[in-house]
């Protein structure tokens, strides 16, 4: 049993978590000298990432020199090396941005658009596909306050929020009294649909399994079922025709319904498509009652990044400014697959981890070009990086703007102060672009 | 009769993009003016005779007059025939993306295989693919709702996933085998598939007709019998032996026909 921290001189209450996209609001942190010494309402991965900030931290930007070790430098000399390497490569990808601020993200597409650079984020592994589906036709949008207050019968599917956004269902889900839920859970029916026995399939009051990568024939099948077709078979997916009646009789007698999904729905067989007619299934469901749904985003702000570029530029993510106006393309312009055909000459991350995100091919790649990190944490992508610039921790060290799950944006609180010689990603951003607006100008001269 | 023969000289892992390389731009141009023809590679802008030697013969008055050949590796070489409306090209080597993208016209024959995106919201003319296409061949633009309207499209190895997505017209002739999901979301046109299908074709289809020739892996709930017909007449021909006629997606409410030989 751990101790409760008793030692500490100062409490900032009301900050932002930085790990999910949940973005827990109430977050206390506990300060003692100005160090943070712990943690309250955070979860248990959301605390650690705070608490063991000063474990293998970027302290010094560093060059790799030519033994191929990477040698502490000054800010001068790092930033003028990476603004050179960017503005002479032909096929510069800038990849990350889902563990910054909107402030930030917004300072990355300008330098996308001055170099000719694609500009990616982490969507591109995860829930792109949710995205374009949304693009294709719509979106039965919530907020996750709604959800709180309202819902009464909440389905996941091809998510595990127990173990991924671990305060989603005592925050806003499961849990909570709400307005019209006084009673909590009592007034709740939560239904897990996953070819996994999960933690939240645990918790749920219903856990139907279907077969890995048939998502598109389920939901297709309990769209006919709404419509009131009968089926000729006797399973669809695994699943008896029967359970899959009973649940379309609970989704149709549901007051408020609220759907959660995740990766076992956007990146199984069908993807786009499987978000596709799960999309219209809940808009059909509204023919009954009031259905919303959500994807279960990841890093606390991958969806500001979505939400800030297609205000940009009209596409959520892996645009392609080579042209001068931003073009999208999934598989043509979207970073893996660039890297997979051994396109981009300079790559840039920046707040994440391609080294541990991206498959082993890819990053073969990534060894042969010229590579920056931006970021907190010595990491695997460390390893691989030409370059280093060592940033700040939005929402501990740095203020900034961040997008929830549900597109709501919140502010997160600076709570201490950076590393001496850290600095935000924004600051690093504006000195970069300024060095590759003067050799702009000197080519023109 | 202007022929124009373009020779890959020099490779490279970063695509080329191949927009102002069409009969109708090129027809009434000189050979110099033809290896100044500005491509896109990446963030630059570079002169077509870079990376290709050209050859020109005979004189054309119109675009319809002009034939470009292309011979090489050109699987980094993208937008081939991109928004064409005349005249001929003929790639004998692998594509990359986009190959007869919008066009409107003319004709296109890639003697290789082609990768995504091949066709895609074209309008016209003729797209002759001999080999395999991969992904999204007669489909829309990402988040675009109106894929392939018109023209013909034949393909004599296998299609990759989503072959005509939102398909609204036209024709597309498999000889090989296809994957997942064609046919989604079409509302009109003509698929002819004369290999295997893989599931899921024709889902959320609304309008348009889609023929089997060889086994369907797995249909969607959404489709209902209706008959059993002997060389049954189909978009102007007749097909020989006994097919069974789906309709569907109910999902949608859709009246696609799906055609699927015993």
């Amino acid at each position: 049993m751990e101790k409760p921290i008793t030692d500490y001189d100062e409490v900032v209450r009301n900050c932002s978590c930085s790990y999910c996209g949940n973005n827990c609001d109430d977050i206390t942190y506990l300060l003692k000298d100005k160090e943070i010494v712990g943690v309250r309402h955070a979860c248990r991965i959301g605390a650690s990432k705070i608490i063991n900030d000063k474990d293998q931290r970027l302290l010094n930007p560093m060059v790799r020199n030519s033994e191929g070790i990477l040698e502490e430098t000054t800010w001068d000399i790092a930033l003028d090396k990476t603004a050179e390497l960017l503005y002479n490569s032909v096929r510069p990808v800038l990849y990350g941005w889902g563990e910054t601020s909107v402030e930030a993200i917004k300072k990355g597409i300008k330098i996308a658009e001055i170099t000719g650079s694609v500009i990616d984020n982490q969507s591109t592994i995860c829930h792109g596909s949710s995205i374009q589906a949304f693009q294709n036709v719509g979106h039965p949008v919530m907020t996750l306050g709604e959800v709180k207050n309202r819902a009464d019968v909440i389905i996941y599917v091809g998510t595990n929020p127990m173990d991924d956004h671990p305060r989603h269902l005592s925050r806003y889900t499961t849990f909570p009294e709400g307005f019209f839920r006084r009673n909590g859970r009592k007034d709740r029916t939560i239904i897990t649909l996953d070819p996994k026995y999960t933690n939240t399939a645990k918790v749920s009051d219903e856990w139907i399994q279907f077969n890995m990568n048939e998502d598109y024939l389920l939901f297709n099948a309990l769209r006919m079922l709404l419509k009131g077709e009968k089926l000729d078979e006797k399973e669809i997916a695994g699943v008896p025709i029967e359970r899959l009646e009973n649940l379309v009789e609970t989704m149709k007698n549901a007051e408020y319904g609220a759907l959660f999904f995740g990766l076992g729905v956007s990146q199984t067989l069908a993807k786009q498509k499987n978000v596709d007619v799960l999309i219209q299934l809940v808009e059909d469901l509204n023919n009954y009652s009031k259905w919303s749904m959500l994807p279960m985003r990841g890093f606390f702000n991958v969806s500001g990044f979505n939400i800030a570029l297609t205000s940009e530029t009209g596409y959520p993510y892996g645009v392609d400014f080579s042209r001068g106006y931003p073009r999208f393309m999934v598989g043509e312009t979207t970073t893996i697959d660039l890297l997979n055909r051994r396109e981009p000459d300079f790559f840039m991350a920046v707040s994440a981890d391609p080294g541990v995100q991206f498959p082993g091919y890819t990053i073969q790649h990534l060894v042969n070009i010229p590579t920056i990190q931006i970021d907190t944490h010595w990491g695997p992508y460390t390893e691989l990086s030409d370059i280093v610039l060592p940033s700040t921790r939005v929402g501990v060290e740095t203020e900034g703007t961040a997008y929830r799950m549900d597109s709501i944006p919140l502010f997160m609180k600076k709570v201490i102060d950076k590393p001496e010689n850290c600095h935000s990603d924004e600051w690093i951003l504006t000195r970069l672009y300024e060095r590759l607006e003067q050799l702009k100008q000197m080519e023109d001269e | 009769m202007k022929t124009i023969n373009l020779t890959m000289k020099k490779e490279t892992s970063i695509a080329i993009e191949f927009d102002n390389v069409l009969p109708e731009m090129l027809y009434d141009k000189s050979q110099k003016e033809i290896e100044d023809t500005v491509i896109y590679r990446g963030n630059k802008e570079e002169k077509l005779s870079d990376y290709f030697d050209i050859e020109v013969s005979g004189e054309s008055e119109n675009s319809d007059d002009c034939t470009i050949v292309i011979n090489g590796d050109l699987s980094r070489v993208k937008r081939i025939g991109y928004y064409m409306s005349g005249g001929k090209i003929i790639a004998n080597g692998n594509v990359d993306f986009h190959v007869g993208a919008r066009m409107s016209g003319g004709h296109i024959i890639v003697n290789g295989d082609a990768e995504s995106y091949a066709g895609r919201e074209m309008t016209g003319g003729i797209l002759e693919i001999n080999g395999n296409v991969k992904e999204f061949c007669g489909a829309s633009y990402a988040g675009e709702w109106r894929g392939m309207s018109g023209g013909r499209i034949v393909i004599r190895g296998n299609a990759g996933k989503q072959l005509a997505d939102y398909m609204l017209n036209g024709e597309i002739h498999v000889n090989g085998n296809c994957d997942i999901l064609a046919g989604v979301h079409m509302s009109g046109g003509f698929i002819q598939i004369d290999g295997n299908v893989n599931q899921w074709i024709g889902g959320q289809m609304k309008k348009g007709t889609i023929v089997i020739n060889g086994n369907l892996e797995q249909i969607l709930p959404g489709f209902k019998l209706q008959e059993i017909i002997h060389n049954p007449f189909i978009n102007g021909k007749y097909f020989i032996g006994k097919y069974h006629l789906y309709s569907g997606d109910k999902g949608v409410k859709g009246k696609g026909n799906l055609w699927i030989k015993e």
